[in-house]
């Protein structure tokens, strides 16, 4: 048996795949490639998949890691073109490797965000006063977590943030806690900051572009 | 690809993968090569849709040809449709985004009669005209299979054609017709006249028909050189058949998510309250080998860990030892584990029941359908308590622990102690635990039984029979309640409203097209979604369109009645139907076909042959 670590990016229509269905997704896609997964030995067989960071419905992620156990040694260039052959549209597979760090040192992700107003001047004002908040320190929102919902600072999860107005569209750039003990879902954010300045987007969407460790390495 | 225009709203609504497209397999091909575009609509939620064989046949066979393109289109849960009435957004196929309108075929399935008001709705939703007749051009032209379609009488407004029977080989013959006529720029009228001509068309618009002062019918008369009887369309070798070889797999989690392979069409148990039995024969069987090769393509294209071997009653399959002694080594070998709905487990080898079970074990389900001996002898349902005790017997012995009993309620000749029969048979079940030796230590028997409601259907021996009224339901099952002594049994009950509406349209004629569409005017839609059902709106309708719905459930039927349906044939003869639905109420039982032949008269369909009679 061994670990292998796949990466995969999830965009196009793929991103309104939810977790438990890409559970599903990705585990009959490693059938179809006949890759020699390993199963649980339980009453009711399964195989071993991973999911480290699951991503939220809607949002894109550009290199995603899922972790898997196979029972007899393929090389790496062959799982990933495997895989690729029988990957549904919006799923692709592009980096297979032995797993580097462990699940839990995951700390931070990096997000691209891009939102888009009617005018020019509603994505300038939009951009000042997001910097200013975050820059501000204070935003409050309602976090459902296990133990029910409570108010937290957002703030306090944020690591860097910044912000421009193109045109119409504004941009963001951040670098927002992740992991299992302290996570911010990027809508979450974005959501709190439109309701600050009671803004109403035309578009808005969130790529996740990179995993994180404590001290900003990328995560491996 | 979903219309750019609904992109935003994704997000808002439930499960967004019920309307994106984009799954694997899904087929996309260029649209300006392809000369007759076929939208497959199902009249229900997209997981339903998902989970129905006929869609993943139909979209193979058409997909097939290089000159049509068929795509799949489901009704969008009420939140979407908000959103897409709000929006202007015209209800739309998954793989191409495009609106209904550009279709030339829009080829509903209707499986169930409470999905009416949902083809009037999505019709509606497209921006297409509801009735047959408001629809003046020639495409799309609007068509429907699938079982309702025995009686399509109560939908004949809105459907141009229904196609009684089996779809695979008449659909590309129609699609060659419109394909023809649309080239030469031929109207709907013409085009519609022509496919009559094919067998298993029916074309509701060109029948007349008159009724009499009890609202009966008095007569169906074809015009336009019509045929008197519309013979159902009959696939003869299910060998040659098509069938297909990749199956599309949805993201979101859908009912029946596995490999699904028929084995045999018909039925050689004749119950009598079984639609389906009747509507299917005669018997054609595929062959182990053919079945096998299917479900390996299948898996292979899919990755499905599960296959479901598919039929009307899967013990009577005459190859089932060889199939599955043929493959288990494979399956075992790639983890998939295999279903056999529908399994008599008395006549099934033991030894194969356990390999069966080495990937995963499922639940355990028969179906006595009546509590006592001599009202299952009334519906011919010839199974003993003794083999639903000795199956129970060998299950617990087996490790079970769960058994599920099916029943019904509402059948003819029914009395208060053939429901005091469904307690009592469930408790003998329950008892049959407790006398197992080797029982699992501290664990307990949990026996849950299912209790249906009659609905009298066309095509059946119990065509005739009046069905009992909701309340009437409502007191059967209290009573049956009140005589379950035990935790250990748990009853389940079927609303009794559902029931009715569908013996209204299932038995129902052309004055019901009106009820229909007021009704869903008044915003009734998926009907058979319990929490959609609305009584107040579906009776008000009935008020005020004049119609008593009980005329259509209520009534004893006389042999000599003039049926909405019987300008349909699907093979079994009338007077066969007549002779059982007497013998019913004799309490005589008839042989199964395999046993003897009862002339039924269906295997005339097949030039005589049917898989039974040797």
């Amino acid at each position: 048996m061994k670990s292998v670590r796949l990466w995969f990016k999830k965009s196009g229509l793929a991103i309104y795949i939810s977790h438990l269905d890409m559970n599903r997704c990705m585990t009959r896609a490693v059938r179809r490639a006949e890759i020699p997964l390993w199963y649980t030995e339980g009453f009711n067989p399964h195989p071993y998949m991973t999911f480290l960071m699951p991503l939220p419905l809607g949002q894109t992620g550009e290199r995603e890691p899922l972790d898997i156990r196979i029972e007899e040694d393929m090389p790496f260039e062959e799982i990933k073109s495997r895989l690729n052959s029988v990957m549904p549209e919006g799923i692709e597979i592009v980096d297979v490797c032995e797993p580097v760090n462990k699940p839990n040192e995951i700390a931070a992700a990096e997000y691209n965000i891009e939102v888009g107003f009617l005018s020019d001047g509603e994505a300038e004002g939009f951009a000042a006063g997001a910097a200013a908040v975050i820059d501000g320190g204070v935003l409050n929102a309602e976090k459902r977590s296990k133990r029910g919902i409570k108010t937290v600072n957002l703030c306090e999860m944020v690591r860097s943030f910044e912000c421009v107005s193109v045109g119409t569209s504004v941009k963001i750039k951040t670098v927002l806690a992740a992991g299992n003990s302290v996570n911010l879902n990027a809508e979450l954010l974005m959501n709190a900051l439109f309701a600050e300045f009671a803004a109403e987007p035309e578009s808005f969407s969130v790529i996740r572009t990179k995993l994180l460790r404590e001290d900003s390495s990328v995560f491996a | 690809m979903y219309p750019r225009k609904i992109e935003k709203f994704l997000t808002k609504v439930q499960k967004p993968g019920r309307y994106t497209g984009g799954e694997l397999n899904s087929i996309v091909k260029d649209k300006s090569k392809i000369d007759i575009r076929y939208a497959f609509c199902f009249p229900d939620t997209y997981e339903i849709g998902m989970s129905h064989l006929g869609m993943k046949i139909l979209y193979s066979l058409v997909n097939a040809r290089e000159d049509a393109w068929c795509e799949r289109v489901f009704a969008p849960w009420v939140d979407m449709e908000q959103v897409m009435r709000e929006n202007n957004i015209p209800l739309y196929a998954l793989e191409s985004g495009d609106a209904l309108t550009e279709f030339d075929i829009l080829g509903f399935t209707m499986q169930y009669e409470l999905s009416n008001t949902n083809v009037l709705n999505m019709l509606d939703l497209a921006g297409i005209p509801v009735k047959s007749c408001d629809r003046k051009e020639l495409t799309p032209i609007v068509i429907a299979g699938g079982t309702c379609v025995c009686n399509s009488e109560p939908m004949a407004e809105f459907f141009d054609i229904t196609l009684p029977g089996d779809g695979e080989e008449v659909t590309n013959e129609l699609i060659d017709l419109l394909k023809e006529y649309k080239a030469k720029g031929a109207s709907k009228q013409e085009f519609l006249v022509a496919a009559a001509q094919i067998k298993g068309v029916y074309v509701p618009s060109l029948y007349d028909v008159e009724y009499n002062d009890d609202c009966t019918v008095k007569s169906v008369t074809p015009t336009c050189g019509a045929p008197e009887k519309v013979e159902k369309r009959n696939v003869a070798d299910l060998d040659s058949m098509f069938a297909p070889e990749s199956f599309v797999v949805p993201f979101l989690e859908v009912v029946h998510d596995r490999t699904t392979v028929e084995i045999f069409r018909g039925c050689i148990r004749g119950c009598r309250f079984c639609q389906a039995g009747f509507l299917n024969r005669p018997i054609r069987e595929k062959s182990p080998e053919t079945v096998e090769a299917q479900c390996r393509a299948i898996c292979k294209n899919t990755g499905y860990d599960e296959i479901s071997l598919c039929s009307l009653s899967t013990s009577d399959y005459k190859g089932l030892e060889k199939l599955i002694r043929n493959m288990l080594p494979w399956t075992v070998e790639e983890k998939i584990n295999i279903a056999l709905p529908s399994l008599r487990a008395d006549n099934f080898p033991k030894e194969l029941m356990e390999q069966l079970n080495a990937v995963r074990r499922s639940g355990l389900t028969f179906a006595p359908e009546a509590g006592t001996q001599r009202l299952r002898d009334v519906i011919n349902k010839n199974i003993t308590e003794e083999e639903v005790l000795s199956t129970a017997r060998q299950a617990f012995s087996g490790g079970w622990t769960a058994v599920k009993l099916y029943f019904m309620i509402g059948l003819p000749t029914e009395t208060e102690e053939d429901i005091q029969g469904i307690a009592d048979l469930a408790q003998a079940v329950v008892d049959e635990y407790y006398k197992n030796e080797n029982k699992p230590k501290g664990k307990s028997v949990a026996v849950s039984i299912s209790v249906a409601s009659l609905v009298p259907k066309p095509f059946t021996p119990f065509q005739w029979e009046p069905q009992d009224k909701p309340e009437v339901l409502i007191d059967k099952q209290n009573y049956l309640i009140s005589c379950v002594k035990t935790r250990k049994v748990n009853v389940s009950r079927h609303v009794p409203w559902t029931s009715f509406l569908e013996g209204v349209f299932s038995r129902g004629d052309r004055r019901l097209g009106k009820v229909i569409e007021t009704a869903w005017r008044k915003g009734c839609r998926f009907d058979g979604w319990e929490e959609h059902l609305d009584r107040e709106k579906w009776m008000q309708s009935f008020e005020e369109c004049g119609i008593d719905p009980f005329f259509y459930t209520a009534r004893r039927r006389e042999y000599d009645e003039v049926l909405p349906w019987d300008h349909m044939d699907y093979g079994v003869t009338k007077s066969f139907l007549i002779k059982e639905n007497q013998k019913a109420h004799k309490g005589e039982t008839t042989a199964c076909c395999r046993e003897k032949c009862a002339g039924c008269g269906a295997a005339k369909l097949n030039g005589g042959v049917c898989d039974e009679i040797r």
